[in-house]
């Protein structure tokens, strides 16, 4: 993980020429094959994971967003 | 989303908030700086914003979020086994509603002894587009939010 990457994701102002770049939907992975799995924090900062929400249910849906 | 995730949850569908980074960074709710902030911003999308659903958090520097196609609000359903069945560049309710009740059907109709392969389809569903919700959402992040997303689209 290097600062820039860092910076660069968590940009500080919102326009095009820093938010525009991540918006890659196109390149996300495809329906029907395994989906990457990663770790994921719980709020009291207890760490688990992408697939250990989608082993534990029939389905799981996955809502991703901030608070705007 | 919450309703959704109520309505569905004793047929065994779960349903997680996956909080990313500020989209839209204001004075009240900032770009991410440190892991301990970021959680800080996902315990408030609970309290301010009234996030029923479980809340997790991605790493800060959005390995997750960055690995899915990094919109800032989009929809992914995943099969038991980890395969994605549905996704959307932006959440919808009706969407994933009407998304939800057919894979249901499809577990029903394979108990029933239906032989099915999977086949892809594209769609383009439509979300309602409140703008007056929207506005307020980026107030409740600050002044600073709202000003760059007008200089941005007007």
């Amino acid at each position: 993980m290097t600062d820039d990457l860092l910076t660069r994701y968590n940009y500080d102002e919102f326009v095009p020429a820093k938010f525009e770049p991540w918006m890659r939907f196109d390149q996300s992975p495809p329906l029907g094959s395994k989906a990457p799995d990663f770790p994921l924090w719980a709020l009291d900062g207890g760490e688990t994971s992408l697939s250990a929400v989608w082993s534990a249910n029939i389905y799981t849906i996955v809502e991703f967003g901030s608070f705007t | 989303m919450n309703t959704i995730a109520q309505r569905y949850a004793e047929a065994g569908v779960g349903s997680i908030f996956l909080y990313t980074n500020e989209a839209h960074p204001g004075e009240f709710y900032p770009h991410h700086t440190s892991m301990d902030q970021k959680l800080r911003h996902g315990v408030a999308l609970r309290d301010v914003l009234g996030v029923s659903r479980s809340i997790l958090v991605d790493s800060l520097d959005g390995a997750c979020h960055r690995a899915y196609g990094s919109m800032p609000n989009m929809t992914w359903i995943f099969n038991q086994a980890g395969t994605p069945l549905y996704k959307s560049d932006w959440s919808d309710s009706h969407s994933v509603d009407n998304a939800v009740q057919y894979f249901l059907q499809v577990l029903d109709r394979r108990r029933n002894r239906e032989r099915m392969v999977p086949f892809r389809v594209e769609r383009l569903d439509y979300r309602i587009q409140d703008q007056q919700q929207f506005y307020a959402g980026l107030e409740r992040s600050g002044p600073k939010a709202v000003s760059e997303f007008r200089d941005a689209f007007g």
